[in-house]
């Protein structure tokens, strides 16, 4: 039987389109784009179509686009520029305390260069109360960040509600990383207020090792990386041409496809809660608020999820704890910590991702498998 | 058979996981992930650091066998770290390494092994574990240089029986070249030789850091006598030489630490050797009668002959043929009889300052 893959949040197969599409930027404009003959102005329009398609998808202009290399880089340039000068000026961050590590790690550093950080918890059910983080936002703050939706619990956070409220704020970059968001619901920067994001191409079928930054164009930061002129002399670095292909075709057949792919993706998610739900006593979190369609996050109390991963993997089922770690071994999750989440159910967490591989009848496949799994723990 | 095969990262470990899925077993590779840091990471020196299990990785994945990295911060937290500080706060020579034998490898990671469905746990010891008689019986290594049945001594039968150490058989230069032929990078990897939670080996001080030893106190002879003075017993082992005042002609040795008076009392040569003590926390392989007992009182020393009695419960007094030095208090004796593991214990803390030899 084939692997069920129920880890989209971690990271998604790319498309069958996506090949196509990368092969043929290879083939036909393999120069690099900042040259000026003709292979190399095959390679720009590329980039610069691709840019058109990826911007439009979220309400951007087109040069409010920086290709980087990742969410996490995107994440990084946003969060620590402001705070980059070597003498600490009156400025702090807001985040929140449930964001990606790109996120919290990098405001770590910046408190580490002696800056104030406030970190904002959430209500129990993980979400961020946006009374709360407002509050939070002073004279002085630079940056303030919050992720479209948490990457394990996949509760919506109220972005727009505070994108709202800082509008007229010149002073404040309002940062937020979409990486888990745009793969299942509609995201339009200026609309919501947003004035800077954070975006990766690999959790909705495109290559890895591409992202973008958006910087809204009445706003401007530092640049993290020196060098040739690349990117309006925002990014130096050759363009990752076959990168920002694949991005383009994979935006492209995500928004084609995303009431198909989304619905039945809410559909399998369902059916994986209410068979799970049935079977065994565990609490879904985030069930009070609004969560994206593609996340699951179950707690299943008295059982190691350690041992469940395992054995699931070896049973033919990927899933994971929580966000990826280098060294394998999880750490009790961040999100679930400042969510107040009883330390001895800190191990109790599975979460399964659906994604655009999904196809019906998997969520009641998962269910029957970590049920079975389960029982035979026990 | 499914076998859980603890994988440090070192080649040990990785040609045991190679050797056992040549013999078509299925074989789950895992890294237990023992201490980290402060900030999360993992230790850069010692045997479970970042690329220890990086290494691991890779092996397994050369294998083509599923690997984890299983987390096991708490417990080796718990009763390996916490346990090293508390005895060497009183004076006593911790030995982690059974600690973590007893307590993480052979106990709580034993369990994993049974709750993931593994018939067998498998580790890179050198240890014979042998059937003689219907029963299991644990052996010193063929290959006697690395033979580690010492740090084993606390396994039982039946603990035995869900265990197996492929390399019990094999020598050093052997499980070397066997690497290289399964193509493993960890082939010619230098042996890790420190404590593996200590980053720098400096374990003194990482106690230190953690509990006042820092603080001045006396030198006493065993009658309690002041003979000197010492800036913290944290300077300080049973058996050293170095460091003491007097012992023109006659060297001195620290004869024992009391952590708690910050005292260090020290005597002579003769007055550090002992012909019998007693254990406590002792186990055996399983219950039979032993003749012809040895015990090694350190991982790399001699046997000596000796006739066990027991106390209580779990405490035996040992007997030894002829006097010895080198008996410290805290670390284990384990009995052997010829090559076969009988059992061991803790050596207890036997003079009292002010009273001469019991």
């Amino acid at each position: 039987m084939d692997y069920l893959y129920l880890d989209h949040a971690a990271t998604s197969p790319m498309r069958e389109s996506i090949w196509s599409a990368m092969r043929n930027a290879e083939e036909v404009g393999y120069g690099n784009p900042s040259g000026s003959h003709k292979i190399s102005r095959k390679a720009k329009n590329i980039v610069e179509e691709s840019r058109e398609v990826i911007a439009a998808s979220v309400g951007a202009a087109p040069e409010e686009i920086v290709f980087t290399s990742s969410g996490t880089e995107s994440d990084n340039w946003s969060i620590k520029s402001p705070f980059q000068s070597s003498f600490p000026t009156s400025q702090d961050l807001v985040v929140s305390s449930i964001e990606h590590e790109a996120v919290i790690e990098s405001a770590k550093w910046v408190e580490n260069r002696g800056y104030k950080v406030s970190f904002v918890n959430p209500n129990i059910a993980g979400k961020v109360e946006s009374s709360e983080f407002i509050q939070s936002i002073r004279e002085t703050t630079t940056v303030a960040s919050l992720m479209w939706a948490n990457n394990e619990t996949g509760v919506l956070q109220p972005v727009s509600d505070i994108g709202k409220a800082v509008k007229g704020n010149k002073k404040l970059i309002f940062h937020s990383d979409i990486v888990q968001g745009f793969v299942s619901t509609k995201i339009d920067f200026h609309k919501h207020g947003i004035t800077s994001a954070a975006m990766s191409a690999h959790k909705i079928g495109g290559p890895k090792g591409i992202g973008f930054m958006f910087l809204h164009n009445k706003y401007k930061i530092e640049s993290y990386l020196h060098g040739g002129k690349q990117e309006l002399e925002r990014r130096a670095g050759t363009v990752n041409v076959v990168g920002v292909a694949g991005f383009a075709a994979a935006v492209k057949e995500h928004q084609d496809r995303f009431d198909e792919e989304v619905g039945l993706i809410k559909n399998e998610k369902n059916t994986f809660e209410e068979l799970i739900s049935e079977n065994i006593k565990i609490s879904v979190i985030g069930l009070e608020e609004e969560r994206l369609p593609h996340i699951s996050n179950i707690q299943i109390r008295g059982v190691n999820s350690e041992n469940l991963l395992v054995l699931l993997d070896l049973d033919g089922v990927g899933v994971s704890r929580g966000s990826a770690c280098s060294s394998g071994a999880q750490k009790p999750s961040h999100v679930l910590e400042a969510m107040k989440i009883d330390k001895k159910d800190l191990n109790s967490h599975l979460r399964i991702s659906f994604g655009w591989t999904t196809k019906v009848g998997d969520g009641a496949r998962a269910a029957g498998k970590i049920i079975n799994t389960i029982k035979g723990l026990k | 058979m499914r076998i859980l095969v603890a994988m440090s990262g070192g080649v040990d470990s990785s040609v045991v996981a190679g050797l056992l899925k040549d013999q078509g077993h299925e074989v789950i590779g895992v890294t237990m992930k023992l201490w980290e840091g402060e900030n999360g990471e993992m230790p850069e020196t010692g045997c479970c650091t970042a690329s220890d299990s990086e290494d691991a990785r890779k092996v397994a994945g050369k294998l083509d066998i599923p690997y984890y990295v299983l987390d096991y911060t708490d417990s080796f937290s718990d009763s390996v770290v916490d346990n090293f500080i508390e005895m060497y706060s009183s004076g006593l020579t911790p030995n982690p390494c059974i600690e973590c034998n007893r307590s993480v490898k052979f106990d709580h990671f034993l369990d994993q092994a049974n709750e993931l469905g593994c018939d067998k746990v498998a580790t890179g010891h050198y240890a014979k574990i042998v059937r003689k008689n219907n029963h299991l019986e644990l052996h010193r290594a063929d290959y006697k240089e690395k033979d580690q049945s010492y740090v084993l001594h606390m396994l039982t039968e039946e603990k035995l029986d869900r265990i197996l150490f492929p390399l019990g058989t094999i020598s050093k230069p052997e499980v070397r070249q066997m690497a290289a032929n399964l193509g493993l990078k960890t082939a010619f990897k230098k042996d890790s030789q420190d404590i593996c939670f200590v980053g720098n080996g400096d374990y003194r001080n990482f106690v230190a850091n953690k509990i006042d030893l820092k603080s001045s106190g006396e030198i006493v002879d065993l009658k309690g006598n002041k003979v000197g003075e010492h800036s913290g017993v944290h300077g300080f082992t049973v058996g050293q030489r170095k460091k003491l005042p007097g012992g023109q002609g006659s060297p001195k040795f620290v004869l024992e630490i009391d952590t708690l008076n910050k005292k260090v009392i020290i005597g002579s040569k003769k007055e550090l050797e002992e012909d019998s003590f007693i254990m406590g926390d002792v186990s055996f392989i399983r219950d039979e009668i032993y003749n012809n007992l040895e015990i090694q009182v350190r991982y790399n020393s001699e046997t000596v002959p000796c006739t066990i009695s027991k106390l209580d419960e779990n405490r035996v007094k040992v007997q030894l043929s002829s006097s010895t030095t080198g008996i410290s208090p805290g670390q284990f004796g384990v009995l052997y009889s010829n090559t076969k593991v009988v059992g061991g214990g803790r050596i207890e803390k036997r003079r009292k300052v002010g009273a001469l030899i019991e």
